[in-house]
């Protein structure tokens, strides 16, 4: 019997192996499969790449019409499953290899994580309302119970919130799924998007308003972000890394899907969504002036970094959204480094606080170094990649002759500067002679070295990858061919 | 391992003169869609490039010497290369790209300086990222305009364009010169950036503002004469500009004069000195280009010269501040004479080639008949003799004031070889001031399609209001000081070495070791009583940036307390979100 | 040859000049005052018996050079100004030079002994190298600007040309740019070191200047260079604006005219301290320069 290599796999086999895993803890394979599976799916993502790009991968498992598993694979979603993967990859090689925590490295934390990669592939590929709930909950409660890992004190409260805030978004989107379903009798998003436009318009603002609020609490926008600093804080900081890097952008990708495929005209929610990004992105870079815990600054420099994606991404034009998907793999690259490099100096110092890493430069020259470049990349400075895919975004407003984002933009990166400046200087501080309380293996950096080399790489050479974005972009933005891929080859 | 490094770095430092001499091609690297990296090489740039490429080795052999710091060496690389992409820049995302690379790696250069504080730190980098950013706001503006990022004249643009333009360009190569009321960060992080740096941040990286400035002018080639109309034979904007320089140039210098550091003072004499710049530029016709570009190299010669001698004094006896300094001319002879040629080229005293330069700037002054203008440099350049006096005085002449002064032993030779080789160009400059025009700033001139100032001979600096010739000045001066010291000798009578440094005419009383003799920090401290100085010194606008970084901190506290960590309050606000925005939806559309 | 000859006697003429102006100074003064003054060749007896002294006392090397630089630039500034017009002879270098390098030649020596006087570890003569600084550049705004109107007058630096513009007593500066003598006037005395801006050096309760520490040939030599500097900013101010001079006794008269003319201003007026100096420089002469320049660079434009 052959296996198709079909789309599926980015789902089932995460779930399987998840599933095994007492299979797994006999073979003593936990390890090994943890840090397996994401590069296997990585691999089936970059074997699948020459199709997606000619056609969308559209695959159906009927259960009971309408009911069904209905996944679609066009290059906009290849971008976030390769990005998930690579994620997936990297954190849980990071575990493995740093041989730190043991609650991360037990078959509850490899089921989880497993179960976290499953969710979110599930999300970006699925192509089914009710599926996408489904998904959004197993994700969800994965993510819940890795915040909650610990079992302390702050990490049981932190999985609590999660759970609490997680729950009242879920709800606030099942809701919105079931007025859909009502209204249009689909559940299939194609076919709600040819339907949509038949609801009568208050309801379609009822539904839109619950999705954007059960979707902008997950992904983070404000004026629903306010959990995300005592989460990220709670949470390990390699899972915190997953959150940021992962998650929230599965969450963005989703809302935008969603926006771009059931509106015939995304301007009109465009603008609001971009007042949003926008409000997030300066909100939390002021806020983040003056954080004095590592996780938390970090935590709300990546809700700066999301409220600029949203901003490009609700601009809606092919520049900024090719920028935009560029930026959501950059900043995932940018903030596992820097939530990984948050690991090191946690581990190592045991405190995460600024006034306890003072001169941490000296006794870990190379964590140190990697939060450098991290920051960098973050602020977008060149020659990293940070700064291709923000110059792409900039470039695309200047294309439409808008410079207010740009305005704003820019501002929030001096902000922005403000604070990981300060971080820097006190990383490096000479004054103080700091030394390390916990040692940490070499083989822990090489997963953030290769975060770094792709940093610097995307950065120099970003023509690599152009026009996987473009393409994105267009997938994303291209509503009517979507609509006839799945309506002619689906029902 | 350790030389095989250290031989790296150094061909690394001479990689703009190897660029200078072998670059002959376009190169163009692809970025993203629709953006392509394009490096080439204008005569402006070559200027700039040949200013680096005679600074970068110099500054680099000092550095290397043991212990030398790897990640200094790193950083300094990386700054090299930055600043070369943003010469060799054909297209404005090089040379953003270049601009940034240098912004950052200077900053974390910054960094491994000891005496750092956070202040110095966070003004030197948010000033410079906020002159990157509205550089990259201008290059947007740009490309919105002609739809490409190549660096050309741009001819299509309308007015309030143009004027947008001007002002994003503007402010971000003021905010790197330095000018009032922008130059905040300079003193503090000059004062504080590793000894050698300093050399480097006042020789070289000033001058990519002034590069910028330039720059720009090409950009809008009527900009500085038919712009916004012109003010007796100059150009309106170019008054303005011309003003805020020179108004940089007062206040920097009374500043220069109140320091009590040596490295505080250079710092703002060069604040100083790119206001003269950028005062030249403002005038804007060939004539004062070329007195811009003059005194770019000549401020570059002489500030990485004095910065250096005063990195050796530094490695020496450990100390910066005038009181603290004295009697070094016995002890360091060839950082003495480093400084002495220094200052003479940083006061422009003829035969050095300051005067050259300066010359040309007042000649155009003259030609555009700005004459409160020319007042104005002229105090500033006449009061700048007051620090310059102090700088040689203070730390080489008078008592030692401490007992490291007194022990001190001549900087080590990498530190040397530099002054000598600085020393050396700046008396062949003074000496042939048509060189540089010759070979240094016709080539740009012409290429930014304006006359030539020309040069009958190599000896002479000639204009339509005259010139003068370097090596008669040259010669009549040695002459006479022969002469003069032969036959002083020639007289009858003895000389006689005082018995000890206290054997002075002192108010008719005897001092002695405790009597305070050197008089070090307190010159220049009774210029304070001039009603204007006194004015100029109590103004500063420190007050007014740490007022903004305050206002910030207090808007983040204030918004801070929104994430508060209570899920009620989450919840409660998502719903209260939610039903206000039903709320108003239906009162718009009639739910 | 004739370079060396005429240079010889341009400095010689500068340094007869100087002691009989100075002699003649020193009576003058002294008549005001109801005295018999020294006689009008004191001032060279004095300078002799500097040079002749049998000790002279040294603070090190630098000490020794400062009077000799200020010496050679007292030459250079000297050969740098022409003394004469339509002549061959009196000239020296002044065809390589101009308006603003003579200018600045006039500073190059007092700085130059300024390192000697820091060299003599005397604090009181640093403070009047001090004084002497911030005078300076108190007059220095004024005076400049003057020349810069003059300057711009006759579109030229070079000292040549704006001489032989003058031909004729309706074309001399004083003439035709009256406003321009009367900025430079006042910061013309302060530089020859006159009352009342002499402050720097004067006599005071507590002996200070840049001279304090000097004694022997060594202040021979500053006292030489003293009456040559002077006679060299006598004769740049003659060749500005009273139409340079064919020979030497035109020379001599105008020269003297217009030290008669500084003198009188010196000897009404009391001394004013440093800062008051400076602060009445940047009042008076520089508000009267402000003024001709709106006179007579503004209006002219906007009228046109």
């Amino acid at each position: 019997m052959t296996l198709p290599l079909t789309p599926v796999w980015f789902v089932a086999l995460p779930l399987l192996l998840a599933f095994a895993s007492p299979l797994w803890v006999r073979l003593r394979l936990l390890m090994p499969l943890l840090v397996g599976t994401p590069a296997a799916l990585l691999l089936l993502a970059f074997v699948l790449l020459p199709e997606v790009r000619t056609a969308p991968l559209l695959e159906t498992i009927v259960i009971a019409p309408p009911l069904g598993i209905h996944l679609q694979l066009d290059s906009a979603s290849w971008i976030l499953v390769a990005l998930i993967s690579f994620a997936g990859l990297l954190t849980n090689a990071f575990i493995w290899l740093a041989d730190g925590e043991p609650y991360l490295r037990d078959r509850r934390a490899f089921v989880f994580l497993l179960l976290l990669i499953a969710g979110c592939n599930g999300m970006v590929l699925t192509g089914d309302l009710f599926n996408l709930y489904v998904f959004l909950e197993i994700a969800g409660v994965s993510a819940y119970a890795l915040s909650a890992l610990r079992r302390d004190a702050s990490a049981l409260e932190a999985g609590l919130k999660y759970l609490i805030i997680g729950s009242v978004a879920a709800v606030f989107f099942l809701f919105s799924v079931v007025l859909v379903y009502l209204q249009t009798g689909q559940l299939n998003l194609a076919a709600i998007a040819v339907g949509f436009g038949e609801i009568p318009g208050p309801m379609q603002i009822l539904i839109g308003l619950l999705m954007l609020v059960g979707l902008g609490i997950k992904a983070e926008l404000f004026p629903f972000n306010f959990w995300v600093p005592d989460i990220y804080q709670g949470s390990h900081p390699a899972v915190a890394g997953l959150y940021s890097g992962l998650l929230v952008k599965v969450f963005l990708f989703v809302l935008f899907h969603l926006v771009f495929l059931l509106l015939a005209d995304p301007k009109v929610v465009g603008i609001w969504l971009m007042g949003l990004g926008a409000a997030t992105m300066l909100i939390a870079e002021v806020v983040a002036l003056r954080q004095e815990d590592l996780r938390r600054m970090l935590a709300y420099s990546s809700l700066g970094q999301i409220g600029l994606i949203t901003l490009a991404l609700g601009f809606g034009v092919e520049a900024t959204t090719a920028g935009g998907l560029f930026h959501m793999v950059n900043h995932t690259l940018v903030k596992l480094l820097l939530f990984l490099t948050a690991a090191v100096l946690l581990r190592s110092f045991v405190s995460a606080q600024l006034a306890d890493l003072a001169g941490a430069g000296r006794a870990r020259p190379l964590a140190a170094a990697l939060f450098v470049l991290g920051a960098l990349a973050v602020m977008g400075l060149p020659p990293l990649s940070g700064f291709a895919s923000k110059l792409w975004i900039l470039k695309g407003f200047a294309e439409a002759g808008v410079f207010w984002p740009v305005a704003l933009i820019l501002l929030a990166a001096l902000i922005e500067a403000g604070y990981y400046f300060r971080w820097i200087k006190v990383l490096y501080d000479p004054s103080v002679q700091l030394q390390a309380v916990h040692p940490v293996g070499r083989l822990a950096y090489a997963p953030m070295a290769v975060a770094a080399g792709l940093i610097i790489l995307l950065g120099v050479a970003p023509f690599l990858v152009d026009a996987l974005f473009s393409e994105g972009a267009q997938a994303l933005l291209d509503r009517g061919a979507t609509l006839t891929a799945v309506l002619g080859a689906g029902s | 391992m350790s030389w095989m490094l250290r031989l790296l770095f150094l061909a690394v430092s001479l990689s703009p003169a190897a660029l200078l001499m072998a670059w002959d091609a376009d190169l163009s690297w692809p970025l993203i869609e629709g953006v392509r990296l394009s490096l080439t090489l204008t005569p402006l740039a070559g200027f700039f490039l040949v200013l680096l490429a005679l600074v970068a080795p110099l500054i680099a052999l000092p550095m290397l010497r043991r212990p030398s710091d790897v990640p200094s060496l790193v950083l300094f690389v990386l700054l090299l290369i930055g600043m070369q992409l943003l010469l060799l820049a054909g297209d404005f995302v090089s040379f953003f790209i270049g601009w940034e690379v240098m912004t950052w790696s200077s900053y974390l250069l910054l960094l491994r300086s000891p005496r750092t504080d956070m202040v110095t730190s966070q003004s030197y980098i948010l000033f410079n990222l906020a002159s990157a950013f509205l550089l990259l706001a201008g290059i947007l503006v740009f490309y919105s305009v002609t739809g490409d990022f190549l660096i050309r004249a741009a001819t299509e643009v309308s007015r309030p364009q143009a004027l947008s333009l001007v002002v994003l360009f503007g402010l971000a190569f003021l905010i790197k010169a330095g000018t009032l009321p922008l130059h905040i960060w300079i003193p503090r992080s000059y004062d504080q950036a590793p000894d050698l740096f300093s050399a480097f941040l006042s020789g070289s990286i000033s001058k990519m503002g002034v590069y910028g400035l330039i720059l720009l002018l090409t950009l809008f080639p009527d900009a500085l004469t038919g712009f916004a109309g012109r003010f007796l034979n100059g150009p309106a904007v170019g008054y303005l500009l011309a003003w805020v320089g020179v108004i940089t140039s007062i206040v920097a210098t009374f500043k220069a004069i109140s320091q009590e550091d040596m490295k505080r003072l250079l710092a703002y004499s060069s604040i100083a000195q790119v206001g003269y710049i950028t005062t030249a530029i403002g005038v804007g016709s060939s004539l004062a280009l070329a007195g811009a570009l003059y005194l770019a190299l000549v401020h570059t010669l002489v500030k990485v010269l004095l910065f250096i001698s005063v990195a050796g004094i530094v490695l020496q006896t450990g100390q910066r501040r005038f009181n603290d300094l004295g009697r070094l001319i016995e002890r360091m002879p060839i950082s003495f004479f480093g400084v002495l040629i220094g200052i003479i080229g940083l006061a422009g005293m003829p035969p050095l080639p300051g005067f050259a330069a300066k010359y040309l700037v007042f000649v155009s002054l003259v030609d555009a008949r700005w004459l409160l203008l020319l007042a104005a440099m002229i105090l500033a350049s006449t009061a700048a003799f007051i620090y310059c006096y102090k700088l040689v005085y203070a730390p080489f002449l008078g008592h030692a004031n401490s007992p490291e002064a007194r022990e001190a032993r001549e900087a080590p030779w990498p530190y040397l070889v530099p002054q000598v080789i600085l020393m050396g160009l700046l008396v062949l400059f003074g000496l042939f001031p048509g060189l540089a025009i010759d070979v240094l700033i016709d080539p740009v001139l012409v290429g930014l399609q304006m006359a030539p100032i020309g040069s009958e001979s190599w000896a002479k600096l000639s204009t339509a209001y005259g010139g003068y010739d370097g090596v008669v000045l040259m010669l009549v001066f040695g002459t006479a000081f022969a002469l003069v010291t032969g036959l002083f000798l020639l007289l009858r009578g003895r000389m006689r070495r005082a018995g000890s440094p206290h054997d002075l005419s002192f108010a008719g009383e005897v001092p002695t070791a405790e009597t305070p003799l050197h008089y070090g920090a307190g010159m220049g401290r009774e210029l304070r009583r001039i009603p204007l100085v006194g004015w100029i010194l109590r103004q500063g606008t420190q007050g007014f940036y740490l007022g903004l970084a305050g206002q910030m901190r207090a808007a983040a506290a204030l918004l801070g307390t929104l994430y508060v960590g209570r899920p009620q309050t989450w919840i409660l606000i998502a719903v209260v979100v939610f039903a206000l925005s039903l709320a108003v939806q239906a009162m718009m559309g009639g739910l | 040859m004739h370079a060396v000859v005429d240079s010889l006697a341009m400095i010689a003429v500068s340094y007869v000049m100087g002691f009989l102006f100075y002699g003649f100074y020193r009576q003058l003064n002294a008549r005001v005052q109801r005295r018999w003054g020294p006689s009008i060749w004191q001032n060279f007896f004095d300078n002799m018996k500097f040079f002749f002294k049998s000790e002279t006392l040294t603070h090190g090397p630098m000490f020794f050079f400062g009077p000799m630089i200020i010496m050679a630039g007292a030459f250079t500034t000297v050969l740098f100004v022409p003394f004469l017009k339509d002549s061959d002879w009196l000239q020296g270098f002044s065809q390589y030079g101009n308006l603003i390098l003579i200018i600045y030649l006039l500073v190059v020596g007092p700085l130059g002994n300024a390192l000697a006087v820091g060299s003599s570890g005397n604090p009181f003569g640093v403070m009047g190298v001090t004084r002497g600084l911030t005078r300076l550049m108190g007059l220095e705004v004024p005076f400049f600007l003057g020349l810069a109107l003059v300057m711009l007058q006759h579109e030229t630096t070079s000292v040549h040309a704006i001489m032989a513009a003058q031909d004729g007593l309706a074309n001399w500066g004083l003439v035709t740019n009256p406003i321009a003598f009367c900025v430079i006037l006042l910061p013309f005395i302060a530089s020859q070191n006159g009352s009342p801006f002499d402050v720097v050096g004067a006599p005071v309760e507590v002996y200070a200047g840049p001279r304090v520490e000097f004694g022997g040939r060594l202040l021979g030599v500053l006292m030489t260079q003293n009456m040559m500097m002077s006679i060299a900013k006598l004769v740049l101010v003659v060749d500005l604006f009273m139409g340079g001079a064919t020979n030497i006794l035109v020379l001599i008269g105008k020269a003297f005219a217009l030290f008669l003319l500084t003198t009188v201003v010196s000897m009404v007026f009391p001394r004013l301290k440093t800062e008051q100096a400076v602060d009445f420089f940047w009042k008076v002469p520089l508000g009267l320069g402000v003024l001709a320049v709106i006179l007579t660079v503004w209006l002219p434009s906007w009228s046109a």
